[in-house]
């Protein structure tokens, strides 16, 4: 009975049958709302509004043939988007909304839980990374060592601003923090500083404008993917898709208040706060232009990380003084 | 240097209809002198082959069918018409043309052949007026 | 440790076949290797066997971009060559054409410097304000391009009263968005930042490497077809040269607005003074031996047109020398300091338009490798050797 309802978690919900459904209505609703914004229409005659077009790729790209490049490392090259996947699946176990009973530790909530999703999210990196080195491909090289060059940038704003509100609220697990912001709502105001730079973080993390350096197609072809095609193609774009899906939710849980209410009303809130935040990336997708590497770097070093030590700042001062 | 400068003109597009036509649902209207594909009139046609010959893309054939009844058969190839209109310019027929500019676009077709359009006429003589007889010549030199 | 990139011929980066081949350390170019020749179409030889009247449709095909730009230069020539004079207000509505392209190029130049730099919100909204002037050129002239306005000795269609007044409105439309184009090219801090110090050519090298059009006026040099030698009605019509000091993409495309709305100054001119009278003259069939230089100043730059005539309705020889073929060069130059993340930019902040520049050939033979140019009379020899067994057929089908 347990192993069936483990089977069930896992496989249906919020295993990845549930998983791969949200992640492609993300992926339409990212695309409807940047077509809007460009005064243009975006996925439209694919099922009612355009919303199973992210489906429809999906099933093209499986049905298209693999090819593998002469050169390439046979074994690595084909086993790096399973590896992907199933490290982004993961990570998505581990968000605060299907752990009904915040008292006791589960295998999906535990003392530091936060931790492993920040390291669970910074392994696609070097799996991009892999993939371009293991194309052999000169797009590929150069678009691996960008995705490294810009990993140097945003990755430490990105951990100080996150774990800020967690060293506020006195705990690494993600239920807890949920908890203390749902009682506190308040406390949520001191950390907007820190929420804007985890938006940009995150954009960053997730490849997209300005940050999409890596498989700029205008200038290397499609840099780390140029090899890619086929059933890998696939795993891959589904990993970008379930990435976007864990960090909205990662940032809705740290910085938006968690998803109170129980079973129900919890799911209809992790819906409306992720997609608030999806709506954010969008806008900042829109709004920029692509900027260059060495650009990523000055940028996240001036600017970023010296305002995420700020609101780190802020947090522990508030922490040693108030409460 | 403005941080978001764009972002007003954004956000106030997520209000605005798209600017995109739903083409093959919806069309727009071609206005009145657009160039479509080229047709002929056969009963004005004096078969002076000025248009033969000035068309860059050779696509007229005018050929004779029967000498004594001066029947002619013209084939426009509209696979090879460039949509120039330069056949309906050459034509010195007056004050009606025999070659005219339709308002068709979706001429797309599977097989080039399809495209050709025939037509057998006999030659129209225009009575001779003081002001066209100039025109009424079979091979005007220009 | 230095390695080769090939960016082309195959490219998203390039809208047409071009071989840049570049020799990086790290991100930063070394050197540039520049192979022309993908998209030769063979149009000077096969101008020489169509007439007059079918050249005009010839040359258009040059371009799609500044298609009326090639007819033009061809029409002025052609018209020196068979001695005639179009009449003023045949001229005045083959310069409104003209400008009108000016601005769907410049427009569509925008769009195509946001798209390369990522940008695509930019790349949207010029694009939908191009829609505008195009379909202001479908009105005028029953295409959105290749516009066949022009004929040998004047424009084949003319304008009225309810077409005036629509290209009148359009241009407060198409002012109001040039200038937020502008407020937001010079404000937007990522866009910026990609353009500004980007593709650096001093102003010595720019005359020195014969650069035209923009990417010469960025460099604060006052050089303009118009201004110098002016062609048709441009002495009349009062406008200025529009130059930065920058010398960079960031300077081009601010002289690039500068031009739009210099255009959209020109456009009204035109408009309310519009003489009244006759569009076009009868022309000859036959031109007297002769030759001819046409000079015109495309959305690009400078456009040559060479024509020779023999006495017969079809021209002797025609030379195109088109605005791109002169900027590649500069383009060599400014690719030498820059990094890999910039070789879009550079390369489209000239505007290439490379199946304009297709005009010359290099012969690479296929065993050995080597390379020779080879003369003009010598292709034509052979080509004719070639032919001479089978007649021309006048009616021909297609072998398929």
């Amino acid at each position: 009975m347990a192993a069936l309802r483990t089977a069930l978690y896992l496989l249906v919900y919020p295993g990845i049958i549930f998983l791969f459904v949200y992640s492609t209505f993300c992926e339409w609703f990212d695309r409807k709302i940047y077509a809007r914004l460009q005064n243009r229409m975006g996925p439209t005659h694919t099922g009612r509004w355009g919303i199973l077009q992210p489906v429809a790729d999906f099933i093209k790209l499986m049905a298209k043939e693999d090819i593998v490049p002469e050169k390439a490392d046979k074994p690595l090259f084909s086993l790096l988007p399973v590896f992907g996947l199933a490290i982004v699946a993961t990570a998505a176990l581990l968000l605060p909304v299907w752990n009904f009973d915040p008292a006791a530790s589960t295998f999906c909530s535990f003392q530091g839980d936060i931790i492993v999703l920040l390291y669970l999210l910074s392994l696609p990196t070097l799996i991009f990374f892999l993939a371009g080195w293991s194309s052999t491909n000169l797009f590929s090289t150069i678009g691996g060592t960008r995705v490294l060059t810009m990993l140097f940038g945003y990755e430490v704003p990105l951990f100080m601003s996150v774990l800020s509100p967690a060293l506020l609220a006195g705990s690494w697990r993600l239920a807890e923090i949920a908890e203390f912001y749902q009682g506190r709502p308040l406390l949520l105001l001191p950390n907007v500083l820190g929420f804007i730079i985890a938006l940009i973080c995150v954009q960053a993390k997730l490849e997209r404008t300005p940050f999409d350096i890596p498989h700029a197609e205008t200038e290397i072809v499609g840099g780390t993917f140029t090899e890619y095609s086929g059933k890998k193609l696939a795993f891959f774009r589904l990993m970008t898709d379930i990435e976007l899906v864990v960090s909205s939710g990662l940032l809705a849980a740290v910085f938006l208040g968690g998803f109170p209410g129980g079973a129900v009303l919890g799911f209809v809130n992790f819906v409306v706060k992720t997609l608030i935040v999806i709506f954010l990336l969008s806008l900042i997708r829109a709004l920029t232009s692509r900027i260059r590497v060495d650009q990523v770097i000055s940028f996240a070093w001036k600017y970023l990380a010296p305002l995420a030590v700020l609101q780190l700042l802020i947090d522990i001062l508030l922490k040693g003084f108030v409460l | 240097m403005r941080i978001a400068a764009f972002l007003p003109e954004l956000l106030r597009h997520l209000f605005k209809k798209p600017a995109t036509v739903d083409y093959p649902f919806k069309k727009l209207e071609v206005p009145k002198g657009f160039r479509g594909t080229p047709f002929l009139h056969p009963d004005l046609c004096i078969a002076c082959r000025a248009c033969e010959r000035d068309c860059p893309a050779e696509a007229i054939e005018i050929s004779v069918v029967n000498e004594t009844e001066k029947k002619f058969q013209m084939v426009i190839h509209n696979d090879r018409c460039i949509h120039c209109a330069q056949c309906v310019d050459s034509c010195p027929v007056a004050p009606k043309k025999a070659m005219e500019m339709d308002l068709l676009f979706e001429i797309a077709d599977f097989d080039r052949h399809d495209l050709k359009h025939k037509w057998e006429y006999t030659r129209a003589v225009l009575k001779p007026k003081a002001p066209a007889a100039p025109k009424a010549e079979p091979a005007p030199k220009a | 440790m230095k390695f080769q990139i090939p960016i082309g011929p195959q490219h998203p980066a390039l809208k047409e076949p071009i071989s840049l081949r570049m020799t990086v350390e790290g991100e930063v170019i070394r050197d540039a290797d520049l192979r022309l020749g993908y998209n030769h179409r063979g149009v000077e030889k096969l101008a020489e066997e169509k007439t007059w009247i079918q050249n005009i449709y010839l040359m258009e095909r040059i371009c799609g971009i500044c298609s009326h730009s090639h007819a033009t230069c061809f029409v002025q020539g052609a018209e020196k060559l068979l001695e005639i004079e179009p009449p003023k207000r045949g001229l005045y509505i083959r310069i409104l054409v003209a400008e009108l392209e000016r601005v769907h190029s410049h427009l569509l130049w925008l769009g195509v410097a946001g798209h390369e730099a990522g940008f695509d919100s930019f790349f949207m909204y010029t694009w939908r304000d191009r829609e505008v002037v195009m379909d202001l050129l479908e009105m005028i002239s029953g295409n959105r391009v290749h516009y066949a306005i022009n004929a040998l000795g004047g424009v084949r269609r003319d304008l009225d009263e309810g077409q005036r007044n629509k290209i009148l409105d359009s241009l407060d439309l198409l002012r109001k968005r040039t200038e937020y184009y502008l407020m937001i090219g010079a404000n937007e801090p990522s866009f910026v930042a990609r353009l500004a110090g980007v593709g650096y050519l001093s102003k010595e090298s720019a005359i020195d490497l014969c650069a035209v059009g923009p990417t010469a006026r960025a460099s604060g040099i006052a050089q303009d077809v118009r201004k110098d030698d002016p062609y048709a009605v441009y002495d009349e019509i009062p406008f200025e040269v529009c130059t930065a000091d920058t010398c960079d993409v960031l300077g081009r495309t601010v002289v690039r607005i500068k031009e739009l709305i210099q255009s959209y100054n020109i456009i009204e001119f035109l408009m309310k003074n519009l003489p009244p009278g006759e569009i076009s003259v009868r022309a000859p069939r036959r031109a007297k031996p002769n030759e001819v230089v046409s000079r015109y100043e495309a959305p690009r730059g400078e456009n040559i047109h060479y024509i020779k005539s023999n006495g017969s309705d079809k021209p002797e020889r025609l030379k195109v020398r088109a605005p791109t073929l002169a900027n590649y060069a500069a383009t060599v130059e400014m690719l030498k300091k820059g990094f890999i993340a910039d070789i879009p930019l550079i390369f489209a902040a000239i505007d290439p338009c490379i199946c304009c520049a297709e005009r010359t050939v290099e012969l690479v033979d296929g065993r050995t490798g080597e390379e020779r140019v080879v003369r003009l009379s010598d292709l034509r020899k052979t080509a004719n050797e070639r032919r001479a067994p089978s007649p021309l057929k006048r009616i021909w089908t297609w072998p398929l």
